[in-house]
């Protein structure tokens, strides 16, 4: 435990300083690598016509195009290994869903003969009205863009969308003094690592094929390469746990896959990095939102139910946004009580790049929203916003929305912080008040045989 | 066409326009300059030539011929840090440390012009370099933490 409290050196910052740290880009290719560069969707949303990659395959200097008859299962979801159905085709078959979208792989002698024998590849388009709001999912006459319709339905039980009921919501917004509504947006946010996608993909001559990966999840790319080839565990070497930046976009597996389907049909080792203008435009976001919230709430600044709807821009295909979402739900009251519940949350598709993780994962989209809500709140009933943070504030012995009973919350703290931070003066009580289990004027009558006991849990 | 990195001479067969980035990297495989954006945007490819820090990756080599060239490979090593990397390592300013490269290149070539630079001038030094991890606050710390001694 030496070093619990102690301020250690940062186990890799000395390679990091001295630019000794080798990062995938940095491992010395081995004579006779090829380089890799992708032909992408020039369209939002297409049916694909006609493909001709004769005058491409006949430069000279190409060594192999990767199309998805070369991938053993070109399909495989992200989240398959929980037993969630597959819907992205690693490389496109006959349509299209969002601009960059890979539809084949060259890989040539030099990154330049690469991209000049991409750009020789004869595409033949059918456009399509793409989706990009939506809000506008569910108008008649949307573009339908999935498969699956234009929301992700697949959660347990056959439900079409994640769902939270608790309380009787009801009869909450029968007894509140004022119903506070508001929508907010927030937007997609592109994670921008130094260090873009890349990748080096070493055959060796048992089959067995050395993986260098800027990946943030080593053993979950590795399964995912293992089901796309259909290969066992011991036939993939991942060499990896550098990574110049993540923040989340490094945690689909974005280059190694098809780097190693590369590999194996040239027989030669395959690199790919993304230029800056890939990473920007075809990489993985975190998602846009559209969250609604109705709060039932008393005069003096009680929030006794509410009512949420919440869409989670997917982008073309599921990967792990009903995870996100999943997530987004359990934490839709922020970090604050109220008892009585009804949330609806809905993955919804568009004809935008798949959305990914980024730090927090759906919950800085209930942060953002919540807040933002319960100011409004504290506006629209002229109390102090401090006020009605720490009356609602999460305390020892509260339940979540979905049951859980809280043992050791930090709002209280976390909110006297602020204000003290700020230097804004809390009113009376509230300067000492504590997380310990509600009681006398804090047991309000809607919390009344509302808390569990935390030494349960 | 000649350019001595980090004390050592070396004779190139690259290209002219080639950016002295791609030398840098592929050809003399000296690999802590990055590419970050190849743009001239991001400074994860600064490299010192003649005292004066510069983009690499949009710099042909040609413009070079003849320079002296430092990287982070020449400001110090593993076993003798600059005082400027110590300082790097120990506030922690370097967490991916994929633009480490560039911040200490170009505020090695600060601290050089200027001992004692303001904090303004150091922000206005390393103003364009990009970190997407650290919030900069620490890069700041840890430059000012050396500035007033010697280098
Ligand atoms: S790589 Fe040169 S400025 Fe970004
Ligand atoms: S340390 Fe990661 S970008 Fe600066």
């Amino acid at each position: 435990m030496k070093s619990v409290g102690a301020s250690l050196p940062k186990y890799d910052g000395i390679g990091h300083v001295t630019g000794t740290t080798v990062y995938v880009d940095d491992v010395p290719t081995p004579n006779g690598t090829l380089w890799a560069k992708a032909l992408r969707s020039p369209a939002h949303r297409a049916n694909i016509k006609r493909i001709d990659y004769t005058k491409a395959a006949a430069l000279p200097g190409v060594h192999a195009i990767v199309t998805h008859e070369d991938i053993p299962v070109n399909t495989y979801g992200h989240l398959s290994g929980l037993g969630v159905p597959a819907d992205e085709p690693l490389l496109a078959e006959s349509e299209l869903r969002y601009l960059g979208q890979p539809i084949a792989l060259v890989v040539a002698e030099s990154e330049a003969i690469a991209a000049e024998a991409v750009a020789a590849i004869t595409l033949e388009l059918e456009e399509l009205e793409p989706l990009f709001d939506i809000r506008k999912a569910w108008d008649p006459g949307a573009p339908q863009i999935h498969q699956w319709g234009n929301w992700y339905t697949q959660f347990e039980g056959g439900l079409d969308r994640r769902q939270i009921r608790k309380g009787d919501v009801d009869a909450a917004f029968d007894r509140a003094d004022l119903i506070v509504e508001g929508v907010y947006r927030p937007q997609a946010i592109e994670h921008v690592p130094m260090e873009t996608q890349v990748c080096l993909v070493v055959p060796e001559p048992s089959g067995k094929l050395v993986i260098h990966s800027c990946t943030q999840a080593m053993y979950f790319s590795m399964g995912v390469v293992a089901a796309h080839l259909q290969l066992p565990l011991n036939k993939l070497k991942f060499v990896g746990g550098t990574v110049g930046g993540g923040f989340g976009g490094k945690v689909d597996t974005a280059t190694e896959t098809l780097c190693a389907v590369a590999a194996r049909k040239a027989r030669r080792p395959v690199k790919w990095r993304w230029t800056r203008e890939e990473e920007f435009l075809v990489s993985s976001t975190r998602a846009p939102w559209h969250v609604e919230i109705a709060d039932a709430v008393s005069k003096d600044g009680w929030i006794l139910g509410r009512k949420m709807l919440t869409l989670h821009d997917s982008g073309a295909y599921a990967r792990f946004s009903p995870y996100g979402l999943t997530k987004h739900s359990f934490h839709h009251t922020g970090a604050y009580t109220i008892p009585n519940l009804r949330f609806d949350g809905y993955v919804v598709f568009s004809n935008r790049v798949p959305t990914t993780a980024m730090r927090g994962f759906g919950v800085t989209s209930v942060s953002y929203s919540t807040e933002i809500h319960l100011q409004r709140i504290a506006h629209e009933l002229k109390i102090d916003p401090y006020e009605i943070r720490l009356k609602n504030a999460n305390r020892i012995g509260d339940t979540t929305g979905n049951g859980v009973v809280i043992t050791d919350p930090s709002t209280v703290s976390t909110i006297q912080m602020v204000a003290e931070a700020a230097g804004d003066e809390l009113k009376g009580d509230y300067r000492t008040m504590t997380s310990a289990m509600r009681t006398g004027d804090l047991l309000p009558e809607h919390l009344v045989g509302q808390l569990g006991n935390p030494e349960d849990h | 066409m000649r350019i001595t990195v980090n004390g050592t001479a070396h004779e190139l067969a690259s290209a002219p326009l080639t950016p002295l980035l791609h030398v840098l990297r592929e050809e003399l495989h000296i690999t802590s300059p990055k590419a970050g954006c190849q743009q001239g945007s991001c400074g994860t490819c600064t490299v010192i030539v003649d005292g004066e820090a510069r983009r690499s990756c949009l710099l042909p080599v040609a413009a070079v011929d003849g320079a002296h060239i430092t990287t982070l490979e020449g400001i110090g090593t593993p076993d003798a840090l600059s005082p400027l990397q110590a300082a790097f390592l120990e506030k922690a300013a370097a967490q991916c440390g994929f633009c480490t490269p560039g911040f200490v290149t170009a505020a090695t070539a600060l601290l050089a012009e200027n001992a004692t630079p303001s904090r303004g001038e150091i922000r206005e030094a390393l103003s364009g370099h990009y970190c997407r991890c650290t919030g900069y606050v620490k890069i700041l710390e840890a430059v000012e933490a050396v500035a007033g001694r010697a280098l």
